[in-house]
């Protein structure tokens, strides 16, 4: 404990208080004193390898060793109050779940450039803009117009 | 079956007592089945001739026999069937009620004989023979169903299948091919193929036919229809073995107004719809039997429809008018119907611009502007592709307001409705095969009807009826004499100057039609008069043979004369001041003066709706329940395949809506209450499916002193493809137009 308020004074005295403080919020530890999940995380990653950084900002450590097996690799969302685990693309997917010991910056590569679609989050319940709408549904921006003829335009008249 | 009726039944059969009044009532409480009451067919029940099941013939076909004497029997599997003399093989195991697998057989074409899947074993033949090309003897055992002709089968279909591609997902003829089903039904459960399949070059047949020639299975039957039904030489066949193929000879393009058929009738998916490729899928379609209105002779169709829109247009059989062929123009013209629709009631502003209007807004302005004109200067034009109820409603409802100036366009200036024969084709279109002679006048079949034109093609081809053709130089597809150009040449042949005059004289059965374009010739009368003549001269019309007709164009035509659409004068045009035009686009309306009301009702934004004042949006013929008469005098209706677009109803719904707000309320609103107002008009529009043939001749007309004029005939239909509104929309059509039509 000891060590940690004193590299916290070292920081302070090293960059400021207001840019350590805005570190801190940033870095979720704010937020982490009300959120267990993400303060068990944060005190996880003491001592654990950095194994990659996702495109989206999300951080994956692994720690082996004293860990028990099974919980030897994990993620730090990036977002650090709206965090869910469709936000980790799936490259990073296998590794995370012991499907494959890849990380995902070796399986970016395979990647196929021309066909491969970008990750994206699962926005359910995000609100209405966000839900899938079917092609005839009157809230998908893009409605599919189910008219078959074509009406005579009395402009040309 | 009670002890009771048992010992009745005995007693009858032996003629112990007379059934009498008490007994027949018994006997009636007692059994329904009263065709067995009588003793004969007691007894045949009885004693079955054989112990097989009853078959009955493929398709409930019946046979005729022309010479009973000549009828000589076979057996199909065991059955005994009598056939008529000349019959084969095939035709005999169909009327046995065995369907046998063909590809190249097809009962209107010649016999080619090439595909071999119609083999079948026969007793004392040491091979399998081909059932389609075999005549069939008297006393000869066909089989059809043992080992060897299912292992000839086997093999035949296995070597269709060597080099036929296996796109099945992706052919437009998947679900009705006869390859698929018939390889399911007959073919083998495995290949032995293991080698490169044959590809072929597609061929360009133009706008309408769609080529996949690696599918081809080279049964012949698209060679055979161009050349024999169709008239046209483009389709061969080139090369030998496994180098044969299908095709134009040179680059060129399939030129027939029939050439849509070859889809219909090639086995597989090598010809197949081009406006159709890969727009639906045959199950996933509705099928809707009704009519065609573009032309006069309203071939029967079906519509095949998925959800509100018209996928194709295919032919259904009717013998008596289009056999199972249509012309291109009924088959493709459909995509018209998704096009330039009107689909809101719409009024002219002063500013000259349309604007959307309520159907309440629009039938008010309407019904206050025919009361402040005077009765007889409103007019009232039904197009040429009316029905007979909105013709009928067209007529109540001007007549109530005063005007008795309604006609049909295509119907002339001065049209004669009074004499039914004068004005439809007496022959009826089946009746032509019978002619051995034929004096076309002033009209060109190919164009103007050319399911009728088939016809005299065949009855040409059959028994090499002469055509004599008095009209602008033409290509009928037929061998035809050009006699002339004008009227002067039916003078000369009434007068029995001309040499065609004896040839009608010696014949038959001559047959005379007349094109309705004559309708529009200030000479009619007197055209009509010498014609008349000339049927006097070489006996047209005889009580056993009526061969003076009349062919009409437009599908409105035959059923507003019925109904007594006619003008009081043929210059009501000028001097009209409110004109409703019910879906008449073709009328002048040049000549419409400029203070004049126009009231355009119809489905299509075409020539008529520039001119209106008033837009009312009507169903188009697919849309709606509708009576047409055709050229002969055939009642048909059509039949809603997909619903109206938009704001638009029925033509003679919105008639009746006006009527009432005009304070002239029509006393019919339903369907069935305008047709029995018909019925007291015109009773033979009563008859659906039904040919009613003119009662009356020409004879009792009165004569005419009118004297032909000199102008020669002219074209009537210049665009095939492009005849009334929907046609004129499509897109299709006027690809044909231009790829087609100059060659």
């Amino acid at each position: 404990m000891g060590s940690v308020v004193r590299s916290a004074l070292k920081a302070i005295k090293e960059k400021g208080l207001t840019s350590f403080v805005r570190e801190l919020r940033e870095e979720g530890y704010l937020s982490a004193l009300l959120d267990g999940n993400l303060m068990q995380t944060k005190i996880h990653n003491i001592g654990a390898t950095l194994v990659g950084v996702d495109k989206f900002g999300n951080k994956y450590y692994e720690k082996l060793g004293d860990t028990q097996y099974g919980r030897h690799r994990w993620v730090e969302y990036a977002s650090k109050n709206r965090y869910n685990a469709s936000q980790v693309p799936p490259e990073w997917h296998g590794w995370l779940h012991f499907v494959t010991d890849h990380t995902g910056d070796e399986l970016l590569l395979l990647k196929p450039k021309r066909y491969g679609l970008e990750h994206k989050e699962n926005l359910s319940g995000e609100g209405d803009q966000y839900i899938y709408h079917s092609k005839g549904h009157s809230l998908n921006p893009g409605q599919r117009d189910w008219t078959r003829y074509q009406p005579w335009q009395p402009t040309k008249a | 079956m009670g002890l009771g009726l048992l010992a009745s039944r005995t007693l009858l059969r032996s003629g112990k007592i007379q059934p009498g009044n008490f007994t027949s009532l018994l006997r009636r409480c007692i059994v329904s089945t009263t065709e067995l009451q009588n003793a004969e067919a007691a007894q045949a029940q009885a004693q079955p001739d054989t112990d097989l099941p009853k078959r009955s013939p493929v398709g409930g076909a019946r046979v005729h026999f022309p010479n009973p004497e000549d009828a000589i029997e076979v057996f199909v599997d065991g059955y005994p069937v009598k056939i008529p003399k000349g019959m084969t093989v095939l035709q005999a195991c169909e009327i046995a009620g065995v369907d046998i697998p063909r590809f190249c057989y097809h009962s209107r074409l010649s016999i080619a004989g090439n595909c071999r899947m119609c083999l079948v074993e026969v007793e004392k033949s040491p091979k399998p023979v081909a059932s389609c090309a075999m005549p069939a003897l008297p006393g000869m055992k066909i089989k059809t169903d043992t080992p060897i002709a299912k292992k000839a089968r086997e093999g035949v279909m296995e070597f269709l299948l060597m080099n036929h591609p296996l796109d099945c997902p992706i052919c437009d003829q998947g679900g009705e091919c006869d390859l698929q089903d018939q390889s399911m039904a007959f073919g083998s459960d495995r290949g032995r193929f293991t080698e490169t399949k044959r590809s072929v070059v597609d061929k360009n047949l133009g706008p309408l036919v769609k080529t996949v020639m690696t599918r081809c299975i080279q049964c012949t039957r698209c060679v055979r229809f161009a050349t024999e039904i169709a008239g046209v030489q483009d389709l061969g066949m080139l090369g030998r073995g496994s180098g044969e193929e299908i095709g134009t000879y040179v680059e060129r393009l399939m030129t027939s107004e029939l050439s849509g058929n070859v889809i219909d009738i090639c086995p597989v998916g090598a010809l197949t719809s081009k406006p159709f490729a890969f727009k639906a899928r045959n199950w996933e379609l509705k099928g809707t039997e009704t009519i065609d209105v573009t032309d006069a002779v309203g071939s029967n169709i079906r519509i095949d429809s998925r959800g509100p829109e018209v996928m194709r247009i295919v032919p259904r059989l009717n013998e008596d008018i289009n056999e199972e062929w249509i012309s291109d123009k009924t088959r493709f013209f459909y995509d018209g119907l998704k096009r330039q629709r009107l689909n809101d009631p719409m009024i002219r502003g002063p500013d000259g611009r349309f604007k959307a209007v309520s159907w309440r807004d629009a039938l008010a302005v309407v019904a206050e502007v025919i009361h402040q004109v005077k009765p007889d200067e409103i007019v009232g034009v039904a197009g040429k592709l009316s029905d007979a109820e909105s013709m009928m409603a067209l007529k109540d409802f001007l007549n109530k307001m005063g005007s008795n100036n309604v006609w049909c366009e295509g119907n002339g200036p001065n049209p004669n409705a009074d004499i039914r024969s004068g004005y439809i084709m007496n022959t009826s279109i089946s009746g032509l095969e019978k002619a051995d002679v034929f004096l076309l006048v002033g009209t060109q079949p190919r164009v103007e009807a050319a399911m009728v034109n088939a016809r005299i093609r065949k009855t040409v081809r059959a028994t090499q009826a002469k055509v004599g053709y008095v009209g602008p130089a033409t290509d009928l597809n037929y061998d035809h004499e050009h006699l002339g150009t004008g009227p002067q040449i039916l003078k000369e042949i009434a007068e029995g100057r001309h040499p065609f005059s004896s040839t009608l004289t010696n014949a038959k059965n001559p047959c005379i039609i007349v094109g309705a374009g004559v309708f529009e010739r200030n000479d009619k009368d007197a055209i009509f008069s010498v014609v008349e003549t000339i049927a006097g001269r070489a006996k047209v019309v005889r009580p056993d043979w009526n061969g003076l007709n009349v062919l009409l164009l437009n599908a409105a035509q035959a059923a507003a004369l019925d109904l007594g659409l006619i003008p009081d004068s043929g210059k009501k045009i000028e001097s009209s001041k409110f004109i409703y035009l019910m879906g008449a686009d073709d009328v002048n309306l040049e000549k419409v003066p400029e203070d004049a009301f126009v009231v355009y009702q119809g489905h299509h934004g075409d020539r008529g709706v520039y001119r209106a004042n008033v837009i009312f949006p009507a169903s188009a013929f697919s849309e709606k329940e509708g009576t047409y008469v055709n050229t002969e005098g055939c009642v048909q209706t059509t039949v809603p395949a997909v619903p109206t677009v938009g704001d638009a109803r029925d033509d003679w719904k919105i008639i009746r809506a006006l009527s009432e707000v005009a304070g002239a309320c029509l006393p019919y609103d339903s369907l069935s209450a305008i047709r029995s107002r018909m019925r007291t008009v015109a009773p033979n529009l009563l008859n659906i499916d039904e040919r009613q043939p003119a009662t009356f001749s020409y004879s009792l007309k009165p004569e005419s002193h009118q004297e032909t004029g000199t102008v020669p005939f002219g074209t009537v239909v210049e665009n095939f493809y492009m005849t009334d509104s929907i046609t004129r929309a499509s897109k299709v059509m006027a690809q044909c137009r231009t790829l087609l039509l100059k060659i």
